[in-house]
Parts: structure tokens; C-alpha cells; sequence
């Protein structure tokens, strides 16, 4: 089932989610990348209904860069979570709603400083320390809440993350084989072989 | 024209054997007393059925008990505890203890398991020791001993208010003192009827009569209780314990 | 289960001598499961008004930023602070207008508003989710402990606290009532409203 977890450290996001694409009971491709570089300095990992999460996470790559072309800046991370949530909560509202759950990960280079949004497909847009969506949040919350550390480096971030993805792995009936993981830091956004 | 008979339309009928008569319960154990309160007010969804229905009952010198929920399983339960205590009496010469009642109404509840009484049982009283106990039940049997209840209606009312005034929670003592573990009588006499007041200025089901019974454990003093207006005592055998019984109105706006 | 305790949450407002106070309890859950620790139901809509947002947590930030728009758009065009009262009627009407398909949010209001001799007069006010208006003397509760807090409130509350007696009382009412809730708590934060200041502080709760 489909999973994905991310956490803050110190001057980091670590941002994870799954590679399966899955219908029904058969695996239709292993090597999805669930995971959208926004900006320079933002990730943000999708979840949900098939085909809402590619529409609304393509709709929001575009807008983003449309900000960026007009405007000649990125928006920063709380501007970003700001929009990316009233666009879920108008959909909500409308004929059909996107089913599509976030985790926007993004470093502020105003402020140089790490922020991770959790935001579900009512549009419910909450900053944390740590977040996840799908099956894999109920045994890796309960790891994030002890093992966490706002001022850990990427090594141990990296570290708490491996315990989740192992926990999901050992316990949850249907987990998920491979995943993919990003960080987005002061320099920007790279892929983590993980 | 008369109805027609319709035909092939499968019609399914129920009756349902349960009823909530609305109310609240509370009791309160001291270190030597035990405190046990009810409202009197009797009601079906928004009717009122009577404003005087006890719901709080003398089973022995030491013992009270309340039940809440579906009245008529309320007094059946009564009729049938009272019954297997005078049973006792007669096989044994004495009093059942409390811990031994409370241990028999779990068995009589959970005999009922798949056609259970609807009733929350709380039981108070004086323990051999000499104690002030409280017991609380669920309809099923399920029961535990505490220092504080209140079950029914305006449970959700009462309890966390409780939780602060008794137990003290989230109230962290002076330094180098520590909270009480019992309050005296005329404290929780006075917390019992705020609980009431409260309950019944903002519950519907809650309302017109108070009736707390005091139980004193054998040898203490009467602690202030002559202090409050129409108190009955309702001991019937000397040199026990003592039963006493307050009556009180509730705000009728 | 109902959309109104899906992310569950509570808000109190009291009045005092002079003063009100606003608190909330901080959880954000997706029905059992908890998903942060730090979710603010109240905000401020002028340095004298409070406003608690209790109910499904998408529409919080959604008509918290649509009283800020109304509210400033008040400012502008009147060219002076909104009142209490007015600010409640604004609250009513906003939710009135969607009174078929309603903002699943219960608010709850508190503020000083000016007298004309210049005093201040403590204010607190409830809607229900279609905008109803309940303006209480003594205190309004909100959201999936709202019982709990009805039954503490009532015992502990009384008239003419001062701003210190006020918050303990509004802190304890809290406190007990979400430690009887399993859809609030994790943290509660209380806001002491005075003619010349407010107080915000953020108590340690039960994390359970």
C-alpha cells in the first residue's frame, strides 16, 4: 500500500515516499517517482487516487513555475503550502474533488531554515517536526515521535528514516518494496540513494 | 374502495425491549464515609414520566446502592440484589460484606450477559475495614473499586470535574506539601451538590430531586452532617454503621 | 462518525472581571490517529478579538483566512478597528451564506469592545456551524469535548474573576475536560485578554 513519510533535521527535509504503482491487487510498475521537484527548493511527495495525484501534482508544478517566470522569485515554503492547500480546498468544495495527499518538503533560503507541510486532500495544512500518509503512518509516527531529532544531521536522519521504512516493511501485510528518497537542503534538491 | 392486500412485500416488525430513562448518579468514598447521590427525575426522550423516582436504594446498614439507565431493569435489579442479601441474612446471621456484594452483583449482572440489564450500578458503602468504597459497574459486570463515580446523563458532566476536585488532577500541591487522598464529609457533601447544579443547569435529563445518602463507618463522628437541613437517619441496627439520607430540591429555572 | 469530530479539538471563551480569556487544546488528528501536536484553533482578529475555530480542520484555515480578508476589507472601508458585536454579526452572516452546505466549524468568539465613555466591556459569543449566535454572560464552549467542558465550566466558573484567577480557572476547566476526550488535547494554549494587553500562554497537557 502506499506510503510516505518525511522529516526535518538540522537544515534539511527528507522526503520518502514509495515506487509502486499498484491497481487492484497487481503491481503495475515499480519505479514510480511519487516525489515533484516544485522549485529549486522544494519537494513534494504525492499520494492518492491514480491519475488525481499526477493531474494535481502537475497543476501545482506548473503554477509554481508560472509564480516563478512572472514574478521572478520562487515562493517560499509557507507561500507554497498556503496555495497548494486552498487549491485542495476549493477542489474539495467543487464536482470532483482531487483525492490527493501531500507532504511538501522545502528548505526557506530567506530564513535558512527547513519546513515540512502535511497536507491531506480536505485541504487540512498543518507545519511538523515529521509526517507521513497512507498505511505506513501508523507504525512510523509512533518511531518518529521517539527517535526524531530536530537537529540531527542527514546521516541520522537518514538513519531515523531507515527504521521506518524497515518497521513498514517487518509489520504492514502489504508493504512496499522499493523507495525513493529525497532531500532538499541549502543547496537544493537531490535524489538519495537510500 | 378498501385496501387492497399487497402481496410480496416482506414487512419486518421489532420490538425493542430497552428503554433510557435519563438521570445521574454520582458517589464519592471518604476515608471512614461513603457518599452516594441521585437525581429523581424520571423521563423518556422529552417527556418527563415523574419528578419523584429514587433511583438510589439502602440494601444494608453499610451498603447503597445506585442504579442508572433503563429504569424498569433498574428496580428489577434492585428487587433481585435485595432479595439474594436477605438470603445471606437468613443462611449466615449477618450482613454481606461490601466487597462480597459488589462481587455478587457482577456475577448476577454477567449472568444476564446476552440479555443484559440496562443499568450502570454504582455501589457504595463501608468495607470490613472500615473503609468508605466505592464500586462502579458497567451493565455487564465489569466493575472496579474507586474513590469517585458519577455514571448516567450528565457523566460526561461530572466525571472531569471530579477528576479536578478529588483527585486533584492537573492541580500540582504547594511545595513540600502533597494533595489530600480523602476529603472530609462536608466537603464532598458540598462538591456533591455543586455536581448536581451544575448538571442540572445544563442537562435536561438532570433535575427536581437530590437524594444523597451518608454512610458512616462504624465509631466516627457525625462530622458536620447535623449542619445540613432535612437529614434522616435511617440506621436500623445499633452499634454499626450509620445510614443517613439528605433530601434536597434542584433549581427549577 | 461525524465530520465535526473527524479532526476533532475543543475552544472555551469565559468572561471576567474586565477581562475574557480564550483557550484550545492543540491536537490535529485524523480520527484516532494524531498528526501534530501544534495545531492553533484561535487567532486574533484585532489586538482586542479572539476568535476559536473548532471543527474540521481544512475549513479552520480556510475561514480564518476569509475572516482576515473580511475583516481587513471592514478596516479599509470603515477606517477604523472592528467591534466585538459587529465582528460577531460578520462571523453569523459568513456562515449563513453557506447555510446548505455549511463550513463544518463551530466558532467561538472573545474581545473587549469600547464603551462609548472609552471603558472596555468584556464580550464573548458561539455560533453553530450555520451561524446561530449565542451570546453568553458567563462562558461558551465548542467542539468534541464541548460536554466535558459545559459540566467543568459550570463548577468552576464564577462571576468577576481577575485576569490571574480568570486563567486559572479557564486552564483548569480545559485541561480536565480534554483529559476525559480522546479526540482533543496534546497541549492546550490560553489567551487573557486586558484593556492594555494579552497574555498568551501554552500549558504542558497530558500527552495521552
Amino acid at each position: 500500500m502506499e506510503t510516505s513519510f518525511a522529516l526535518t533535521g538540522n537544515g534539511y527535509v527528507i522526503v520518502a515516499a514509495d515506487t509502486t504503482a499498484a491497481r487492484s491487487i497487481v503491481k503495475m510498475k515499480i519505479d514510480e517517482d511519487k516525489i515533484k521537484t516544485l522549485s529549486s527548493h522544494l519537494l513534494m511527495a504525492h499520494s492518492g487516487e491514480p491519475g488525481d495525484t499526477i493531474q494535481f501534482a502537475e497543476y501545482v508544478e506548473r503554477n509554481i513555475r508560472l509564480f516563478q517566470i512572472r514574478n521572478n522569485y520562487a515562493l517560499r515554503p509557507s507561500a507554497a503550502a498556503s496555495w497548494i492547500r486552498r487549491s485542495l480546498a476549493q477542489s474539495l468544495r467543487s464536482r470532483h474533488p482531487y483525492a490527493v495527499n501531500l507532504l511538501l518538503g522545502g528548505y526557506d533560503t530567506a530564513e535558512d531554515q527547513p519546513h515540512l507541510y502535511w497536507i491531506d486532500y480536505l485541504g487540512t495544512s498543518t507545519e511538523v517536526p515529521f509526517g507521513a500518509h497512507g498505511y505506513g503512518s501508523y507504525f512510523a509516527l509512533s518511531l518518529l515521535d521517539r527517535y526524531h531529532d530536530p537537529n540531527a544531521t542527514l546521516e541520522e536522519g537518514l538513519a531515523t528514516l531507515r527504521r521506518c521504512v524497515d518497521e513498514v516493511s517487518k509489520r504492514l501485510v502489504v508493504s512496499p518494496g522499493k523507495y525513493k528518497v529525497k532531500v532538499v537542503d541549502k543547496d537544493g534538491t537531490r535524489e538519495i540513494e537510500f | 374502495m378498501p385496501d387492497m392486500v399487497s402481496i410480496g412485500q416482506p414487512q419486518q416488525r421489532q420490538f425493542n425491549p430497552y428503554s433510557e430513562n435519563g438521570g445521574t448518579i454520582l458517589a464519592i468514598a471518604g476515608a471512614n464515609f461513603s457518599v452516594i447521590a441521585g437525581d429523581t427525575r424520571q423521563s423518556e426522550g422529552y417527556n418527563i414520566q415523574t419528578r419523584y423516582a429514587p433511583k438510589v436504594f439502602r440494601l444494608t446498614d453499610k451498603a447503597v446502592l445506585a442504579v442508572n439507565g433503563f429504569a424498569a431493569d433498574g428496580s428489577m435489579f434492585v428487587k433481585k440484589v435485595k432479595q439474594r442479601l436477605e438470603w445471606y441474612r437468613h443462611a449466615h446471621a449477618k450482613d454481606m460484606p461490601l466487597r462480597a456484594i459488589a462481587r455478587l452483583i457482577q456475577t448476577m449482572l454477567y449472568s444476564r450477559r446476552f440479555f443484559p440489564y440496562y443499568v450502570y450500578n454504582i455501589l457504595g458503602g463501608i468495607e470490613e475495614d472500615g473503609s468508605g468504597a466505592v464500586y462502579s459497574f458497567d451493565p455487564v459486570g465489569s466493575y472496579e473499586r474507586e474513590s469517585c463515580r458519577a455514571a448516567g446523563a450528565a457523566q460526561s458532566l461530572v466525571q472531569p470535574f471530579l477528576d479536578n476536585q478529588i483527585y486533584f488532577k492537573n492541580q500540582r500541591p504547594p511545595p513540600g506539601t502533597s494533595n489530600p487522598t480523602h476529603l472530609p464529609l462536608h466537603e464532598v457533601l458540598s462538591l456533591v451538590i455543586d455536581s448536581f447544579t451544575s448538571a442540572t443547569e445544563r442537562h435536561i435529563e438532570v433535575g427536581d430531586g437530590l437524594e444523597i445518602f451518608v454512610v458512616l463507618a462504624k465509631g466516627s463522628t457525625t462530622q458536620g452532617l447535623e449542619n445540613f437541613a432535612n437529614v434522616q437517619e435511617m440506621t436500623q441496627t445499633r452499634e454499626g454503621e450509620r445510614m443517613f439520607n439528605i433530601r434536597r430540591n434542584l433549581k427549577r429555572d | 462518525m461525524s465530520i465535526m469530530q473527524y479532526n476533532g479539538g475543543s475552544v472555551i471563551a469565559m468572561v471576567g472581571k474586565d477581562c475574557v480569556a480564550i483557550a484550545s487544546d492543540l491536537r490535529l488528528g485524523n480520527q484516532a490517529l494524531g498528526i501534530s501536536s501544534n495545531f492553533q484553533k484561535i487567532f486574533s482578529v484585532t489586538d482586542r478579538i479572539y476568535l476559536g475555530l473548532p471543527g474540521l480542520a481544512t475549513d479552520v484555515t480556510t475561514l480564518r483566512e476569509l475572516f482576515r480578508y473580511r475583516v481587513n476589507m471592514y478596516t479599509i472601508k470603515e477606517e477604523r478597528e472592528i467591534q466585538p458585536e459587529t465582528f460577531a454579526h460578520l462571523v453569523s452572516s459568513t456562515l449563513y451564506e453557506h447555510r446548505f452546505g455549511p463550513y463544518f466549524i463551530e466558532p467561538v468568539m472573545a474581545g473587549l469592545s469600547k464603551t462609548p465613555s472609552g471603558s472596555f466591556k468584556p464580550f464573548i459569543a458561539a455560533t453553530d456551524l450555520i451561524g446561530c449566535l449565542n451570546f453568553a454572560k458567563d462562558f461558551v464552549v465548542a467542539g468534541t469535548a464541548s460536554e466535558k467542558l459545559y459540566g467543568v465550566a459550570e463548577g468552576l466558573w464564577e462571576s468577576d474573576l481577575e485576569p490571574e484567577d480568570l486563567f486559572e480557572t479557564i486552564s483548569q476547566t480545559m485541561l480536565n475536560a480534554v483529559d476525559r476526550d480522546a479526540y482533543s488535547g496534546w497541549g492546550v494554549v490560553v489567551h487573557v485578554i486586558t484593556k492594555d494587553k494579552v497574555v498568551t500562554r501554552t500549558l504542558k497537557g497530558r500527552m495521552d
